[in-house]
């Protein structure tokens, strides 16, 4: 028997329709799984803290609130967006990589700037972090 | 004394031989000129080549020379293949040398080593519809995974019959992996596709590497159990590579043990090409099948990754889809090379290393269900 016959006869269709489900259900799930992973083992790594914010009733906040110049705000903005691309905690030369394939001006400045007025915070590792509690 | 001679000399190989053995010989010289003059996968195709030479030299039934004797010492080395032993070795030599840091950092792109599975089973289909037997057919369409020991450990299972075509099969179309899938690529993807540039992949922590292989096993062999043998060793394997206090098992793992297992393996694979048993019609079907299969796949995990653009934010360069294949890291660096051709500041291969990594584990659990279902 061949053709199409003999697929439906020795139930081809039906083990290869299940057979591909099953297979991206397999790595479709280890996917979202292990995009989740980091977070969970930043939060577990950091659960002492969090529970410290979370009996202060301020969870969201340990670093004091900073107030950015209006000339500043739209530079914090633009640098902020790039942090998040990047992901926290994220290093100094990528930050200004980003910003340079951007085009955004006098990025080595800007980021000592930025630097200087704690927008951008050490996390004590060798990376750096964004500051949360910005005001403008 | 002349009579003596003349009984010696029908013994010898020269006298036994006929075209078939000719032909053997000549594929076997073939595999060894291609793994040594052309790089395919050297640490493969030599042993299988000259594996070829081994079992084609005519040799008198009942000597116990021959592989499929069975009191030759050749025939105790096969055991380790048709008792699926060697495949789940050198899986755990795999994830003894496999870094998994790409695809941790963007998970995403494993879905581009699911979509190249599809090969498997479109093959298994195309095996059907020429009509091989169900068991046959399932392993010829694990040709379309592109691993060669998954190829092996199923086909054991399943067709032992038919290890020797669906081995050399395999390893030859993943050593022609910078031959076949080029066009594909060139085909499927248009030039702005293929000068798209990655993000760089965050930084992976020690703990979450560790973590993975524990997971990855729980989750995979909960889902497929039949998949345990191969991505139980795997993922072991990547454990003892992360866990840091077990380095010396790791380096033994990935230096020590695959490449003796490789040894073995790809000697007793090729000797196993017998030219009574190789060169049949049957084979020609498995041969045709295999480069369909290896085809299909491609084409799946690209296309797949020009669907995954038409909905996520930041663009994959679908080239990546073709390292879905297995074929570990031959098909990674055929997209650094493609995505070069257009754009050499491109670099792709540390992005195409995740869906590479993820098909291995991906035709593991296809390997796995096709087992399953067969039983």
């Amino acid at each position: 028997m061949t053709g199409l016959e003999a697929i439906a006869a020795h139930n081809g269709w039906s083990i290869a329709i299940v057979g591909v489900t099953i297979v991206f259900t397999g790595l479709a799930m280890l996917s979202i799984i292990l995009s989740q992973l980091y977070k969970v083992l930043d939060f577990w790594e950091n659960r002492d803290d969090f529970f410290k914010r979370l009996k202060r009733g301020d969870a969201a906040e340990d670093l004091p609130d900073i107030t950015v110049s209006p000339d500043m705000q739209e530079t914090v903005r633009q640098y902020q967006m790039l942090a998040d691309r990047l992901g926290e905690p994220f290093s100094l030369p990528k930050l200004l990589d980003f910003a340079q394939k951007c085009g955004l001006v006098n990025p080595h400045a800007t980021i000592n700037r930025l630097l200087k007025q704690n927008v951008i915070v050490p996390d004590g590792e060798g990376y750096y972090r964004w500051h949360q509690a910005i005001s403008g | 004394m002349e009579n003596m001679f003349l009984e010696f000399f029908s013994n010898t190989g020269y006298a036994m031989a006929d075209y078939r053995h000719v032909i053997m010989i000549a594929i076997g010289i073939i595999f060894i000129y291609l793994g040594i003059a052309k790089h395919y996968e050297p640490l493969l195709l030599v042993p299988i080549g000259f594996g070829i030479l081994i079992g084609n030299i005519p040799v008198f039934k009942g000597l116990g020379l021959g592989i499929y004797e069975s009191n030759s010492v050749l025939h105790y080395l096969y055991f380790g293949v048709t008792a699926g032993i060697y495949p789940p070795l050198i899986f755990l030599g795999i994830g003894a040398m496999t870094d998994f840091s790409t695809m941790l950092a963007r998970p995403l792109l494993m879905l581009l080593g699911a979509a190249a599975q599809m090969g498997i089973f479109l093959t298994f289909l195309g095996a059907l519809a020429l009509g091989f037997a169900p068991n046959e057919a399932a392993s010829i369409g694990i040709i379309g995974g592109a691993d060669g020991p998954t190829a092996i450990f199923l086909t054991a299972k399943l067709a032992p019959e038919l290890i020797g075509p669906i081995a050399v099969a395999a390893y030859s179309y993943m050593a022609l992996v910078p031959v076949i899938q080029p066009p594909i690529m060139r085909l499927l993807t248009t030039r702005k596709e293929r000068l798209i540039r990655m993000e760089e992949p965050r930084l992976v922590g020690k703990r979450e590497k560790m973590i993975f292989p524990i997971i990855g096993f729980l989750l995979c062999c909960f889902l497929a159990p039949a998949a345990l043998p191969l991505l139980g060793m795997l993922f072991f394997g990547n454990l003892l590579k992360e866990a840091v206090v077990t380095e010396r098992l790791a380096v033994a793992a990935r230096n020590a043990i695959i490449d003796s297992v490789t040894i073995l393996l790809g000697m007793t694979v090729g000797a196993s090409t017998q030219a009574d048993v190789f060169l049949t019609p049957q084979s020609v079907g498995i041969f045709v099948l295999g480069a369909v299969s290896f085809g299909v796949a491609t084409a799946s995990g690209l296309i797949f990754a020009k669907i995954i653009n038409l909905f996520v934010k930041s663009k994959i360069n679908p080239l990546l889809g073709a390292a879905g294949v297995s074929a570990v890291p031959d098909s990674a660096r055929v997209v650094q090379m493609v995505g070069q051709e257009e754009d050499p500041t491109n670099f792709l291969l540390m992005q195409a290393m995740a869906p590479n990594v993820s098909g291995v584990i991906g035709s593991a659990i296809g390997a796995g269900i096709l087992w399953s279902f067969m039983n």
